[in-house]
Parts: structure tokens; sequence; C-alpha cells
């Protein structure tokens, strides 16, 4: 990780204050990874397997098209988390968001989120709840290995 | 459909029940429930495609170009002026109790929303495109399914399109017992 600085903003303490908020990973993608999960498969937990099966530290979603038997949705709202249940069988899934990781900052209890039909068509968002997003028939998913550059090569001397 | 809303469990971690249905399908269940394989990124794609294209066809073409690839993308944004998409619907039929319905059709201005892509192909290796996805269409309505590529003909503004696309490995169509579908699954290619 490091920190961005910016010459050309007006006065310094801004751009420190700035500074302590702006984090920077920099890295390249690697290796692929493409499944097919069969029914009854947790989409969280079954992406972590793979991940650790092919020994990625952290991975991103490349793409993932499925269904579910009922999706499990989690939003944040002023008062606190809420959650969404949609129910099928046969919620279909439009698109899934996210990345794993195993280590600092990029671990999150529900790492993917997407977008959902359910079976009138109407769609819904949110974060996927870990063990409670099952596939129905199948979930395609491929996810990339992100390989970050140690901080002394990603920043020039 | 039913859908309600709760409050979400307190904190991140928090562990205990968590009620969940599961389906038991008319096929015998086979093992290792996920099927997985490593494949090698090849070639990172952004298509453009103009209006009055006809989506399914204009990506074979553009596909063909690549040899036997598997691939994965998603939609960046466009317009359809026409498109039919499909939802799982309840059947009479005991060993597939949940199939496709018939199309939804849509005309107009459709404006897309999201979309996923898998590029897959069938036993001969010919192309086959599965396609996931959410728009709005001219009254504001959100719908979202099963979309069919080959009836997506694009609106006035472009559709965009990423692709990656990758080698060692594809999506190859077998018949699954278990469900009783046509399914595309990982298979190592040359």
């Amino acid at each position: 990780m490091t920190s961005l600085s910016n010459d050309t903003t007006d006065t310094t303490d801004t751009t420190d204050e700035l500074d302590n908020h702006i984090h920077v990973e920099q890295g390249r993608l690697g290796k692929l990874v493409m499944a097919r999960l069969k029914p009854n498969q947790d989409m969280t937990e079954s992406v972590e397997a793979l991940c650790r099966q092919h020994g990625m530290k952290t991975a991103i979603v490349r793409g993932a098209i499925g269904s579910l038997i009922d999706a499990h949705l989690q939003y944040a709202t002023p008062t606190g988390l809420r959650e969404m249940e949609v129910n099928g069988p046969g919620v279909e899934i439009l698109n899934v968001f996210g990345e794993i990781g195993f280590s600092g900052e990029a671990s999150h209890h529900h790492p993917l989120q997407g977008v959902v039909a359910d079976t009138d068509g109407k769609i819904f968002a949110g974060r996927f709840v870990r063990g409670a997003n099952l596939s129905f028939i199948t979930i395609e998913i491929t996810l990339q290995e992100w390989i970050a550059v140690e901080q002394a090569e990603a920043v020039p001397a | 459909m039913k859908l309600s809303t709760k409050p979400a469990e307190a904190g991140a971690a928090s562990t205990g029940f968590v009620a969940v249905r599961k389906f038991l399908h008319a096929g015998q269940p086979s093992y290792p429930r996920t099927l997985d394989l490593e494949a090698e990124p090849a070639e990172e794609l952004r298509i453009t495609l103009q209006p009055g294209a006809l989506v399914g066809p204009a990506l074979r073409r553009v596909l063909a170009r690549y040899g036997q690839r598997g691939g994965v993308g998603r939609l960046c944004g466009g317009t359809a002026r026409r498109l039919h998409y499909h939802r799982i619907e309840t059947t009479e039929d005991p060993d597939r109790p949940y199939d496709y319905g018939p199309p939804h059709v849509l005309e107009g201005v459709i404006s897309f929303v999201t979309g996923a892509i898998t590029v897959g192909q069938n036993a001969d290796g010919k192309i086959l495109l599965h396609c996931h996805s959410g728009f709005i269409n001219g009254d504001g309505a959100l719908h979202g399914g099963h979309l069919l590529l080959d009836t997506v003909e694009v609106g006035d503004d472009p559709l965009i399109i990423r692709l990656c696309l990758f080698s060692r490995g594809a999506f190859v169509v077998n018949s699954d017992e278990e469900t009783h579908f046509s399914l595309l699954h990982p298979t190592p290619m040359e």
C-alpha cells in the first residue's frame, strides 16, 4: 500500500488530510479460474474455496451467470443493516462483482455483491449474504487472481 | 415471487442459523459439487456494436477471429430497440419442474443497466452465448432475466461489451444428469 500525494492542490493541510484517506495498491492480474457450481452450493463459500484450492490470496470476479433457489441480499440503512429475501426457485443472477481476499482490508464477510431478477423479472441488488445464496441449476463463475506489487516495486524512486 | 426484508444479524461475522432452502432435483447428484479449471488469460476486448446490429451474430463474427476460446464479459452500456428474454417458470414435468417460459418481448427504447455474458461452445465447437441482463423499458419499468442475444437489436446508443477471453479452457455444453438441463461446464482445451 502507498499513499498518493498531489503537488497541485492549494493547501498542504487539505492534501495531508486527503492522503490519509487514500490508499493505492498497485498490481497485476494473474491466472483465471473458471468454474461451474452445481445445485445447492453457496456462491460466496464456493468462490472462497476455489481461491484457496488454486492458491489465490486475492481474486476478483470476472463474470458470473446462473440462478439461485432464493436470493438473500444485504444492504445498509441509517438504522443498521437489513436483509432482503427474494424467493424463487429460479432467481436469476444478472451480474456479480467483488473481490475475495484472505488478508488485510480485502477480507469481507460478504465479499460479493450484485444484481438479481426474480421470477417476475423484477430486479434487486445488494451484498450476497454468506451461506444463503445457493445455486439452483448452475452458476458459471470466473475468477482472476490479483497479484499486488510490493511497495518498493510500485513506487518509483 | 415473495419478497421480504428484515434487520440483518448484528455484526459482520455474526454466527447462528440462516434459514436457507435447498432443492432436490429429479436426477442423480454427482460429485464433486464444484467443477473448476485453471485457464490462461488470452485477450481483453472492448466491442462496440452500432445501432441496428444484431448482437448475437455480431459477437460470433468477432469471436470467430480468435479461434476456440472460453470467455466471460459484461454489458457496459447502450440501448436496444428490441429484445427477447426468459424467466424461470413452473412446469407440469416432474423431471424438470422449473424451466424457462415463453419469451418476453420488449420493443421501443430499452436501456441496459447490467449484464453478464459467458462465451461457451457446443460439442461441435460452435459458439454459444449465455447472457443474463437487466434493462429499463421506455416506460421506466425494470426487467431482468435470461437474454437471448440473437434477438437483441442495438438501439440508438451503441452497445459496449467487454470480454475477457482465455486459452487452455472453455465452457462447453454437456447434459447434466442431476438437473436434466444442458449446461456449460469448464473443459480443458489445447
